[in-house]
């Protein structure tokens, strides 16, 4: 595989700096891990060995052509600070600061040696690069991507939007990219990113780590609506103190092949994490949720709710573990995981899984996978509506719910109409 | 308008309609009752277009197109309206956004633009008054919630949206009380014209007297056997279904 030859000399033609030694260790756990095929138990349904082509390299070096504000256009209706890479390195010229006292919202990259006690107290501290092939990947390659600082009980009035455009200037590229999001304890935030892909065919290897302090709140939003040439891995990390909260939902609308692994690890007492995923298949997307919420100490709820549409010759999968240690009494944890065919053709492999070695915990799980029902589709037909546009309507109807939970109303105003125009349908 | 030639239909091998032949022409008002399992719902759900029937002889033509050839959109399209015996509940879509989907598919297909959003508020306002529905269920998912009664006013308030020429009502009064029977027959007294036909099935002659009936069709194993005025449905009303029975020799 072509980005893994000489994957020495071009480690060592990057920058050195405070993250150096972190990067070293996550390159020789990636080396020993390589690029996991379909005999990994973790990507047995999802065989990206195959999927990354012979031509791909590690780092672009090559001059960004996007130098107009399109990119803002999605949330030009909502307030918020602007935070715009292209090809994985911060545009500032493309982005829009809103200032908010106690909160630092920059380039990750820019910010190494303002807040090098902060990024070295917590980079890859959320993350697991010793089992994570990917993980690993990025961590030794990843040189910018957004820093979120938000300061002790500062409660952000503005959201922080996080753009990623892709142009030609990376064709074969494996885009590697990198977040860190630090909630101070009793800070709130709202934070939406967005993966906007209008260049053909584009390979990224993102993770984000997010930290919510105890009594913070978190609510982060993935989105990946512009996907249709995207191969990616997008890796979520979220460690969640006492008391704090943590929501964080992936709206995934097409995508070549989209990997997205969303992993939550209570570690204080009384923690919530809300998970929640809709995603939207077509022709041959192949789109896998892989989950992990780590219930390490007692008292902290998690939900997820997930839900697929597939069409066409399209696979998804759900993964989603709930790992519920012995000392984590008292946890209540719930998943749901459904899915909608829409043709013969398209596939979902859903498997569930709960490891509970606690005794005193409530833990349920469901999943369901089925068709638009019959009764509601002629109901709607008998008003005269169309057939294509009435399984819309009710593909509209059943993934909205995701939406309904998001926390800025434009925001949701917003998906919504971008739902309908995924699903082609007006009202 | 209307005009069913010896209908077959079967479910799997259960043959259920036998040969039933119907006229309706504009301003007409039939009812049709009769005994349970006798096939007067699978009539409606074939008339409306819904696919789980087979029809196996006969046809129906609505302003001398052969419906059985159009499917279930098509219909409501051309004008044929059915109220639902149980309406289905859709969460995730507002009974707003529902008829304007279906108010400008039928638009689209008389040629005209989508309406504009202050006309269909319009419109919206003026038609559920008629069945005294309140604005706030307008804004509510299709259904969700909703007691039997307002279930079937919600069936009304569609067809006062959409003015079909043709509606047929499947035992809209099932499940209602006297007072939610008394909205749901005046909105359909008030969209009664001469253009228009109405076939209301029905198990009792309670709703006979708010729906005025032209005619009164008796039906009974997949045919219609009887068909009177008015009076005929009182008489079903009194004597029950039994000498039905015996005068066609079942």
């Amino acid at each position: 595989m072509a980005f893994t030859d000489n994957i020495d000399n071009t480690f060592a033609a990057l920058e050195k700096d405070v993250l150096t030694p972190e990067r070293e260790a996550a390159l020789a756990s990636f080396k020993a891990l390589g690029v996991p095929s379909g005999r990994h138990e973790e990507w047995k349904y999802t065989n990206i060995k195959t999927k990354l082509p012979e031509a791909l390299r590690l780092v672009d070096g090559q001059q960004s052509t996007v130098n107009e504000k399109t990119a803002f256009n999605s949330f030009e209706n909502i307030e918020g600070t602007k935070l715009v890479f292209v090809n994985g390195s911060y545009a500032p010229a493309l982005s829009a600061i809103a200032a908010q006292d106690g909160v630092v919202a920059g380039s990750l990259h820019e910010q190494r040696s303002q807040h090098a006690d902060l990024i070295a107290k917590y980079f890859n501290k959320a993350t697991d690069t010793t089992s994570e092939n990917f993980a690993a990947l990025n961590t030794a390659f990843a040189q910018d991507g957004a820093f979120i600082y938000i300061k002790r009980n500062v409660k952000a009035a503005q959201p922080v939007f996080i753009i990623h455009l892709y142009d030609a200037a990376a064709v074969d590229v494996f885009t590697q990219s990198r977040n860190l999001i630090i909630a101070e304890e009793g800070a709130e935030i709202n934070i939406v990113e967005d993966f906007q892909n209008a260049a053909g065919e584009k390979f990224y290897n993102h993770l984000a780590e997010i930290f919510v302090a105890a009594n913070a709140e978190v609510n982060y939003v993935t989105l990946q609506l512009d996907n249709k040439h995207t191969t990616s891995v997008n890796t979520i990390d979220a460690r969640v103190a006492q008391d704090a909260r943590y929501h964080i939902t992936t709206l995934t609308f097409e995508g070549k092949l989209v990997r997205n692994n969303v992993n939550a690890y209570m570690d204080g007492n009384g923690a919530l994490a809300t998970l929640n995923g809709l995603y939207l298949g077509t022709e041959n997307n192949h789109i896998d949720s892989h989950i992990l919420v780590d219930h390490r100490v007692p008292h902290c709820d998690s939900n997820q709710v997930y839900k697929g549409v597939l069409d066409g010759e399209s696979t998804g999968v759900f993964n989603g573990k709930i790992f519920v240690r012995k000392d984590a009494q008292k946890t209540n944890a719930f998943q749901s995981s459904k899915a909608i065919l829409l043709s013969d053709e398209a596939s979902v492999n859903s498997k569930p899984q709960l490891e509970i070695y606690a005794d005193d915990v409530k833990c349920s799980h469901g999943a369901a996978i089925g068709q638009i029902n019959k009764n509601e589709l002629f109901y709607l037909l008998a008003r005269g509506i169309d057939e294509a546009t009435a399984r819309g309507i009710l593909t509209y109807a059943y993934g909205s719910s995701i939406i309904a939970d998001l926390p800025l109303e434009a925001l949701g105003e917003h998906l919504y109409d971008r739902l309908k125009e995924r699903l082609n349908i007006t009202f | 308008m209307l005009h069913i030639k010896n209908l077959h239909a079967r479910v799997g091998d259960k043959e259920i309609l036998k040969g039933l032949t119907l006229d309706i022409n504009p301003g007409e008002v039939h009812a049709i009752m009769g005994p349970n399992g006798t096939g007067k719902s699978t009539l409606a759900s074939i008339i409306a277009g819904k696919t789980d029937y087979e029809v196996t002889a006969g046809e129906i033509l609505f302003h001398g197109k052969n419906i059985l050839e159009m499917s279930a959109d098509e219909r409501a399209r051309e004008g044929i309206f059915l109220a639902f015996q149980y309406p289905v509940e859709i969460p995730g879509v507002s009974t707003t956004n529902f008829m304007k989907a279906a108010l400008n598919a039928k638009r689209k297909h008389q040629g005209l633009e989508p309406i504009t959003a202050k006309d269909f508020l319009k419109l919206m306002n003026e038609k559920r008054q008629l069945v005294e529905l309140d604005k706030s269920y307008l804004s509510r998912s299709i259904n969700e919630g909703f007691s039997g009664g307002e279930k079937k006013r919600n069936e009304i308030f569609q067809m006062a949206m959409l003015e079909p020429l043709f509606s047929v009502m499947d035992e809209t009064d099932s499940g209602l009380d006297i007072d939610a029977l008394r909205i749901v027959a005046e909105g359909v007294n008030k969209l009664r014209n001469k253009d228009n036909a109405f076939l209301v099935i029905t198990h009792y002659q309670r709703l006979l007297n708010y729906i005025v009936p032209d005619f009164v069709h008796v039906m009974y194993d997949g045919r219609i056997v009887k068909t009177g005025d008015k009076n005929l449905a009182l008489r079903m009303e009194e004597k029950g279904y039994d000498w039905i029975k015996e005068e066609v020799g079942a």
